[in-house]
Parts: structure tokens; sequence; C-alpha cells
């Protein structure tokens, strides 16, 4: 199967060449399609010292479909759903904007660049981003809370 | 030596997306869908470079291109240039029968006649005449392994090739138990091991919370002294109460479901008389499980009574409908006749009317000189006539018609 190749090739190159803040894996080892992911959050955004754990459920058509991403600890985030699914919405990820040549890697790059920057022009929680824009202080306040709360 | 080349030759094909390269290729050489070294490079309208395969698979999806989701078709994918092909097939893979012990590496282009002509570990057919089996290319020299020879323990035909395995089952030998180390013939083993005195087991009343593991033969000290076993008959009753009372308490909350929601309308009014029952019923039986199905029946029973006197309110509000319509016609109908009868009546006025008129102008002309003695012979006439009501009628309406 061409999909198992692929991402047995990108998890040894990922392991090869470990991105900062993020760790991650196929969280059983008979499994490649389920990946546990754990984002430690940059000191200069409001989530620091959190640590945050995802899923990353990846289909068997990948790489022509993309694989989706979902916090299952709980934040304060503009671009995560604040459900229990904890879907976050990135934008390589939408159908239309995947292309099979995406990495796995890059992804999560991706997903930790959204913890240090928020992307309010393409909110789930569109509550949240406004306040980020109107009100960045009850915002920070918030999230640090919920990170002391969830994500230690 | 003269076994035909061909009988030598490996029917093992090669993978060559499987395959490992010796060295990490050049990140310009991987194919952008699978991630690894361009098989059969092809080159699309935008100068992209993907293995033929997957591109052809990525275009069955979706008809852009998987870098730059530029509009793609499949005329717009043409062989890339030779020199890309090259480079790829340089590559020095390992060869695929590694694990099985060839350190052999070669160009990728070279691997697949490496398999099928010069591996020692690729599998080729059995040198012997007539024999089906396979053998790996460097064993094709020595006696056939797919012969049946006899196992010098049972005498027993096995494959040379299985008689390793044959040999830790063979039932004439023995082996150690897991637990006690004690030999035992293969057939008896598992008998034994079922009940080996050195087998570390549970307490049996572990699942009620003992902690206590020895070995099977000294399990009796332990169930004498043990506080769970002793209690064991009492937490067994416990359990089986606990698991009725579950099962009852599921049952009673069905019920109940049953009942909360929809409350019945009549329930106030009509269960004074049947309550008496169902309790009297309740003390007889004195099972929840009776009273439940009583309930039951009652609330069908208030319910089917509720639904009966629902449909003859309707039936009866139709009848009233009907009868409204009847009685409005026959009302129209009268209210017709008695107009009619009111024009008959209307013309026979004016007829008399006009009698009138006339008797009154004759009247007048004949005694032309004496004025006053119309008003006379009226009176003398209105006199005489006075027990007669229609006359009456007729003097009234003259003097209408004098005034």
């Amino acid at each position: 199967m061409a999909a198992v190749k692929r991402i047995g090739r990108e998890l040894a190159e990922f392991e090869k060449s470990p991105l900062p803040h993020i760790s991650a894996g196929p969280a059983t080892d008979t499994d490649l399609f389920k990946w546990n992911v754990v984002l430690t959050a940059p000191e200069s955004s409001p989530y620091a010292g959190g640590i945050f754990t995802l899923r990353l459920d990846i289909p068997n058509e990948y790489p022509f479909k993309a694989p989706t991403l979902s916090f299952t600890t709980k934040i304060y985030h503009p671009n995560v759903s604040n459900d229990d699914k904890g879907s976050m919405c990135l934008g390589i990820l939408r159908s239309e904007n995947w292309k099979p040549s995406c990495k796995i890697a890059q992804v999560l790059e991706m997903a930790a660049g959204l913890l240090k920057e928020p992307n309010v022009d393409d909110a789930v929680e569109t509550g949240i981003a406004e306040e980020y824009k109107n009100n960045y202080e009850q915002f920070a306040k918030t999230a640090r809370e919920w990170t002391r709360k969830y994500a230690k | 030596m003269a076994p035909s080349r061909s009988s030598r030759n490996s029917l093992q094909s090669v993978d060559l997306r499987a395959l490992d390269y010796l060295a990490s290729p050049s990140a310009n050489l991987l194919c952008p869908i699978c991630h690894s070294p361009l098989i059969t490079p092809v080159q699309t309208r935008c100068l992209h470079t993907f293995c033929s395969a997957c591109i052809s698979l990525s275009l069955e999806r979706s008809l852009t291109c998987p870098v730059d989701r530029k509009d793609l078709s499949h005329d717009d994918v043409t062989p890339a240039p030779i020199m890309i092909a090259n480079l790829v097939n340089d590559l020095v893979v390992l060869c695929p029968n590694r694990e099985k012990g060839c350190e052999a590496s070669c160009a990728r282009w070279l691997v697949e006649s490496h398999v099928r002509e010069d591996c020692g570990y690729a599998m080729v057919k059995c040198a012997k005449e007539g024999c089906d089996g396979m053998v790996a290319r460097k064993d094709v020299d020595e006696d056939c392994v797919h012969e049946a020879v006899e196992c010098e323990f049972c005498e027993f035909a096995v494959r040379k090739l299985d008689l390793e395995s044959h040999l830790r089952e063979c039932p004439k030998l023995s082996s150690e138990c897991p637990h006690c180390a004690e030999p035992f013939l293969n057939p008896e083993l598992s008998i034994h091991i079922a009940d080996c005195p050195a087998e570390i087991i549970d307490c049996p009343a572990s699942h009620f919370g003992c902690p206590y593991t020895c070995p099977r033969s000294e399990v009796d000290n332990h169930t004498g002294s043990c506080h769970f076993i002793a209690l064991t008959p009492i937490l067994q009753l416990h359990t089986e109460r606990i698991t009725t009372l579950e099962l009852e308490n599921k049952t009673i909350r069905q019920k109940l479901e049953l009942l909360i929601p929809p409350r019945p309308l009549p329930t106030p009014s009509s269960s004074s008389s049947n309550p008496q029952d169902s309790s009297t019923n309740t003390g007889s039986s004195s099972t929840t499980r009776d009273m439940t199905s009583e309930m039951q029946d009652y609330t069908y029973h208030l319910y089917s009574e509720y639904e009966q006197l629902r449909s003859d309110v309707e039936r009866l509000n139709a009848q009233i409908r009907e009868l409204d319509v009847k009685q409005d016609m026959a009302r129209i109908n009268e209210g017709l006749r008695y107009n009619d009868e009111m024009t008959g009546m209307r013309a026979a006025i004016n007829g008399l009317r006009m009698q009138l008129h006339w008797l009154v102008a004759s009247r007048r002309d004949a005694p032309t000189p004496n004025s006053g003695g119309a008003g006379g012979a009226a009176n003398r006439v209105g006199a005489g006539s006075s027990t007669n009501d229609g006359r009456r009628m007729s003097d009234s309406a003259r003097q209408i018609v004098k005034l």
C-alpha cells in the first residue's frame, strides 16, 4: 500500500530530524494511521508552559486526502473548536487546499505555529477570535487560565 | 553441470518502491507524492516531476497538479528527461533479500537482474527432477530438501525442510514444562501444564479481591487461612442478589419510563375506581413485577377508553353539524313558503283595495249633490255590520283611503 510506505518514510524522516516543540508518532505499533502528537507551547504565547496533546488521523487515501488534526487537551483558541472533538481548523488541511506533496511534518509545524499566532481571519470559534482582536488582555487571561487548568 | 540457466532463474519480482537505498538520495530526486526516489519519472506541463504511477493515481482523484494545483490532464504528462531517469536508476540500492542474508548492493537498474540471476538468497526451483519445491539459489546444488525422510524418533515421514519444526513437537521426544522444568513427552505436555503443581496461580477468591498468588501445590495451605475464601459463600450470595436487584431495577425503570412521559388525562377521575383493584392485587401477589404489569394494563385500558370517548365526541360533533344543516334547509324552505303566501295575501289585499276604490268612486258618483251622504251611508253600513270581521277590516281600509 502506497500510503503505508509513505507514512513510514515520513516517520523515519521525522525521527531523524525532529521539529522543536513537537513530538509525534503512531499511537500503537500496529497502526501507522493514528498518531499522537504532543505540542509544548512557545514561551511568548499565552499558552506558555502548557503541554497539549493532539490526535492526527491519516486517511487510507493519504497522500491524496488530507489528514485531520484534533486537540485532545482543551484549549482556548480561535482556530480550535471548543467541543469534545477539539478539531483544529488549519488552512492546508481543507480539501480544496490540500496537496499530496504536503508532508505531515509541515502540518504539525503549522499547528505549532497557530499556538504562537492564531489565525483570526479563519476562525472556527468566532467569539474567541473577536475577543482576540478587540480585547487581547481578556483573551490572554482566559487562555492562560485554561492552560493552567487543562494543559499542565 | 548443465542445468539450464532458466531453471536457475528466480521468479521473484522486485518491488522497486520497497527498496532500501545505500545512501539517502538527494531530496530533488524524490517524488512529491510517494516521497521515495522517482520510479519511471514523468514530467507535467508545469514542469514538476513525479513517478508515473503516482501522478496517474493523483489525476484519478483530481485533475490538478499535486504541487501547485494548476489544472492538469493526462495529456499534459510526458516522460521526464532521460537524464533524470538515469540519475534515479543509478542510485545504489541494497538487495531485497538482505534480511535473508544477501549483502549485495548495486545500481537500481541492475537489482532486478541480480535477484533473477545472481542472488544466492533468491528462491529458485528445486534442481531435483520432478520436484516442485522452491529453494534458495545457494542451496540448489545440495540434496533436495523436499524429499520425505523418516524421523529417527517416531519413524514418521516428514520433509527434510520441515524436520526441524517436527523435532520440536515429535510425540516421541520430550520437552520441558515451562513452570516446573520437568521433561514431558510432547503429547502429554499440554495435559501436564493444565495442572502443573509448580505453576503460580491466583487465589481461588481472587475475583473477590484476594491478591495472594502461589504455586498450585501450596494453594491449599492458603485457602485454609484466606479470609476471602471464608467469606465466599456470603459474597456469592450478595453478588447474586445484586444482579437480580439490578435486573429488577432495570425492568422497573423501563416501566416507569413508559408511564411517566405521556401523563394520561383521565387518570384522576377514573383512578378512583380501579386503584382499589390494583392495590388489592398488589397486596395479594406482593411482587413488584405483577404490580407494574397491572399498572401497564390499567394505563392501556385508560388509553383505549380515552380514545373511544374521543371518537364518540367526534361522531356526535358530526351529527350535530348534519342536523344543523338540515334545520337550515328546512327553515329556508319554510321562509320561501311564507314569502309566497305573503305575496298571495298582498295580491288579495290589493284586489280588495281596488274593489273598494271602485265602490267609493261609484258611490261618490251616484248622489252627486249630497256630499255628506257618503259619510252617513258608510257609517250606517259600519254600524250594521259591526259583528263581521271582514267588514270591519274593509271599513278601516276605507278610512285609510279616505285620508
